[in-house]
């Protein structure tokens, strides 16, 4: 691919198939910490670092280790243990190494292993059949994507405070309908890259 | 507990996503029509029945330490399970869903399920309570996929509602769509228990 | 320590009795997702090459080994026969050629014994759209109908699309990629 082919593929993954408002990945997180502004900002550091490590990992497992031993069916159980292992490692590396970053993220890690969208780009990145460099482009501009619209999204929700509304609405429902809105105004994108 | 109770506090009181709100990821992209809501809650019930069994059986064998490392294996083994199954046998249910079959693993139901309830009870009322939960979903995700489809898509179950000319409401079937139906539906159900614990505390006094 | 050895061989077990039981299941459901995957994914263009047939094509599919592809792995023809009275009349399998941009994979029928093309069908493309991706149009493919594979085919024995020279030149290629595919491997087709 040509450095504008990069270009077209960040942005499209980024904006127009955003992973969390176009593809429904990684949900329960976005609502569960989109509360606030720093949580949500913990959070998407903490989903960056993660995704792109779980991607790069992921690809060298599947084609180093199960495509030579004839064992793809494997590849859910394979992954998902991985990226376990992995986010238990990076709890621990950093809370020796890095305090202050483990105090700003440590409890947003554990939480990730259940981040359906770590586990579903990883697996993106088989099925699309990316070679290494896509698959480390495509994991960062997906973590990308999805910490501007879960900061976006925080942005917006920290508002609700001061507004009045349906006792019915209140909490999630609220989040809901607002993350379908925000979803609207990223489908607008679409246009950005045409014919593909 | 009798085991009536754990199955039914599954229909309603706890009932996913809506009262515990979990598992949205699925709810949210297979809900374009009902078959697909449906087939989508089938699957996860039966790895929500099985690792609610297994988990419960080896509730005494399992270190806590490592007791997450192992649920997350054994979902993970039922959910290949499903996968080689649907993919055998449902191959257009398989297309249809997608990824989001392998993504049953992280479902946080299931590991919600087996950390909250199997792991600290037996087998059967374990059964009971995956049953519960399992079928609950599958009614939410096969009610929400109806909506989506009908007002979406003008049909049920494939088959055409609406006479010639009917313009679908195609936004119910696109990405934003799912999450303001969900969030109506999930304003709907608030609004009609805050209406029945009324009436309860009324009826108390 | 006890903890630590407890630990490791509980998750050992239960890894080991996963692996065990995937293998296992797995191995029953092979032969079954390999029919579902062809039945779902092929059938349908093997529908609309073959006609007048009483079999299960896929059921009856044959795989033919074709030599090794260029990292020594053994490369297989699926191909399915069309039975009338127990006898195959006709035969259906996939060639592929480059187009305009990337390869066309094609699904070739074609009659036995007048080695006549009963129809063809394009699996897959990424041909430009409204311009390459017109060959998975029926003007288009029907016009290979009937064509005798005695000999290589032409641009002009079909009614070539107008702006697409090199989809149209693609698909014929692998139409007479068939060709050459059927006269060395007919008898095995035919068995």
């Amino acid at each position: 691919m040509s450095f504008g082919d990069y270009m077209l593929f960040i942005v499209s993954a980024i904006l127009v198939n955003n992973i969390l408002l176009a593809k429904f990945l990684g949900n329960c997180p976005f609502l569960g910490v989109s509360k606030r502004m720093d949580t949500a900002t913990g959070m998407s550091m903490a989903v960056i670092f993660v995704m792109v490590m779980a991607g790069m990992i992921t690809w060298l497992v599947q084609y180093y280790i199960l495509v030579p031993l004839n064992i793809e069916y494997l590849q859910t159980i394979a992954f998902i243990l991985v990226i376990a292992a992995l986010v238990q490692l990076v709890e621990i590396v950093m809370a020796k190494s890095l305090p202050a970053l483990y105090r700003a993220l440590g409890i947003f890690l554990p939480l990730i292993t259940t981040n359906c969208a770590v586990l579903g780009v990883a697996i993106i990145n088989i099925n699309e059949e990316f070679d290494f460099v896509d698959t480390l482009v495509f994991s960062l501009a997906s973590a990308l994507g999805y910490s501007l619209a879960l900061i976006l999204f925080a942005g917006i929700r920290e508002r609700f405070m001061l507004i009045k509304m349906p006792k019915a609405f209140q909490g999630t429902s609220i989040g809901l309908v607002v993350a379908g809105f925000l979803a609207l105004a990223f489908s607008g994108f679409a246009g950005l890259v045409g014919g593909h | 507990m009798s085991l009536a109770k754990e199955f039914t506090k599954g229909l309603w009181e706890i009932v996913p996503p809506f009262r515990l709100v979990l598992g949205l990821c699925p709810t949210l992209a297979v809900t374009t029509s009902a078959e697909n809501g449906m087939g989508m809650g089938l699957a996860t019930t039966f790895v929500l029945v099985c690792s609610n069994l297994l988990v419960s059986l080896l509730r005494k064998v399992i270190p806590s330490k490592v007791r997450i490392a192992a649920y997350v294996v054994i979902i993970a083994s039922f959910v290949v399970i499903v996968e080689l199954m649907m993919q055998a046998y449902v191959f257009p249910l398989y297309q249809a869903l997608g990824i989001f079959i392998p993504l049953i693993v992280v479902n946080c139901i299931i590991l919600g399920r087996a950390e909250a309830f199997a792991g600290k009870n037996s087998p059967l009322p374990s059964i009971a309570d995956g049953l519960g939960v399992g079928i609950g979903y599958t009614i939410s995700l096969t009610v929400l996929g109806a909506f989506r489809e009908i007002l979406g898509n003008g049909t049920i179950w494939s088959h055409g509602l609406f006479w010639d000319g009917f313009e679908p409401f195609t936004f119910m079937v696109r990405a934003p769509g799912a999450f303001v139906a969900l969030g109506c539906f999930l304003a709907m159900i608030n609004l009609v228990s805050a209406k029945l614990d009324d009436r309860k505390r009324r009826a108390q006094s | 320590m006890r903890d630590i050895i407890k630990m490791l061989v509980v998750l050992t077990v239960i890894c080991a009795v996963s692996g065990f039981s995937l293998a296992l299941v797995h191995d029953v459901t092979r032969e079954p997702i390999e029919y579902s995957r062809l039945k779902f994914v092929k059938e349908p263009a093997v529908k609309a090459v073959l006609s007048g047939y009483q079999n299960d094509p896929i059921k009856d599919r044959l795989v033919i080994p074709v030599g090794t592809d260029k990292k020594g792995k053994p490369v297989k023809l699926i191909v399915f026969p069309a039975k009338k009275d127990g006898k195959t009349f006709a035969v259906a399998f996939e060639s592929a050629a480059g187009g305009y941009h990337g390869d066309i994979g094609v699904m070739v029928g074609v009659d036995i014994n007048s080695k006549k093309l009963s129809g063809i069908s394009i699996v897959s493309h990424t041909e430009t759209p409204g311009l390459g991706a017109r060959i998975i149009e029926p003007n288009f493919t029907d016009s290979f109908k009937g064509k005798s594979l005695d000999k290589d085919l032409g641009v002009s024995d079909i009614s070539a699309l107008s702006g697409a020279t090199f989809s149209t030149k693609g698909v014929v290629t692998a139409v007479n990629k068939a060709r050459a595919t059927l006269d060395k491997y007919r008898d095995k087709m035919v068995q």
